[in-house]
């Protein structure tokens, strides 16, 4: 057989074993949340800007109760695309009106931004 | 001198006949470091692999099949004007951008876009001096912006598909690189070969790649957005 026919058949199990291995599972994995989990006592968050940056930039919220983000008028452009890649959530909140609504159900810190990573602040559940 | 005579050369000896063996010893470098990576510490950082794994792959894809055309332009050393400086432009550009998506995309635009640079300028350096001064400055300037695109691309679509957008970078860098290869064969008919690299140059440069790419991306410094 052609050697380079060898080669080519070579690369191919490769590409799929080492593929097969390698892309597998969500990168997003870290924290759990229920989003749109609404009932006991909501706790509401406002964040605005201050800095260039979402403010308050730390944000402590208690495990398994439902949580609620708003942004209020400050914030705009790119910032009203609200998202918390460890619980999936990415949503443009359009007016001071709009909300996002989660329940975590893990302990620990996770990162909020706006969509183009511009702004950044922290998720304390505890 | 059409692409189908191209496609003939690739199973023929000489310098295009050794493009895809390159592809091969590329990977099965890099694929092979990872694993012995892997076995003795990568395996012990919690979520590697679905964490890590899609892009460590298709960094690793990337740099198997921008080696081949890195051995291509060695091969005959010194190219016409015209043909040196679209050669340091598309290395440039090209090895810049995906060496900055992949590793942006785990540790924040600054590090990535630094890596991405660093790589396409190398790169287009070496293979732009094919046609002297001319080919190294595109080969500088394509990988100082390609470093610096591929980094930011990453980061504007972190929450938007970023592993669908992926991919497509990778098909159609990949469809450059041949057409790369394609110019490079057609521009090189009359030119005599006058260099022949050995396979350690390849292992080397896969093994060097492989595993710069996965120390910055588990162990290296991270934008705030990542940590």
């Amino acid at each position: 057989m052609n050697k380079s026919i060898l080669y080519i058949i070579g690369t191919i199990l490769i590409v799929l074993v080492a593929g097969t291995v390698l892309i597998k599972g969500n990168g997003d994995s870290g924290g759990n949340a229920i989003v749109g989990g609404s009932g006991g006592d909501v706790q509401k968050i406002v964040l605005g800007i201050k800095d260039y940056n979402y403010y308050p930039n730390t944000v402590t919220v208690k495990v398994n109760k439902p949580v609620s983000i708003s942004l209020d008028s400050t914030v705009s452009g790119c910032y009203r695309s609200f998202t918390i890649r460890d619980f999936g959530i990415n949503k443009y909140l359009k007016t001071p009106k709009d909300t996002v609504e989660f329940t975590p159900t893990k302990k620990g810190t996770y990162r909020f931004a706006c969509s183009m990573g511009m702004g950044t602040g922290t998720l304390v559940v505890e | 001198m059409t692409f189908k005579e191209f496609n003939k050369s690739l199973a023929e000896d000489g310098a295009e006949g050794e493009l895809v063996k390159t592809v091969f010893v590329s990977l099965a470098t890099s694929f092979v470091v990872l694993a012995i990576l892997y076995i003795f510490k990568l395996k012990y950082i919690e979520n590697f692999i679905p964490k890590y794994g899609f892009y460590l792959f298709f960094a690793i894809l990337s740099y198997s099949l921008i080696l081949p055309s890195i051995r291509h332009v060695r091969a005959y050393k010194e190219l016409p004007c015209m043909a040196g400086m679209m050669i340091g432009m598309t290395m440039g550009m090209i090895s810049g951008f995906l060496a900055g998506f992949f590793v942006a995309s785990t540790n924040g635009m600054f590090i990535g876009s630094v890596f991405g640079m660093l790589v396409g300028i190398v790169f287009g350096v070496l293979t732009g001096k094919c046609c002297g001064i001319m080919g190294v400055m595109e080969g500088i300037m394509s990988g100082f912006m390609g470093g610096l695109m591929g980094g930011m691309t990453s980061i504007m679509l972190l929450n938007d598909n970023l592993k669908a957008t992926g991919v497509i970078v990778f098909i159609i860098s990949a469809v450059i690189l041949i057409g790369l290869n394609y110019l490079i064969h057609k521009e090189t008919r009359e030119i005599e070969r006058r260099h022949r690299d050995s396979n350690l140059f390849i292992i080397s440069w896969s093994f060097a790649l492989t595993v710069i790419t996965v120390v910055l991306m588990v162990f290296g410094p991270r934008s705030s957005l990542f940590q």
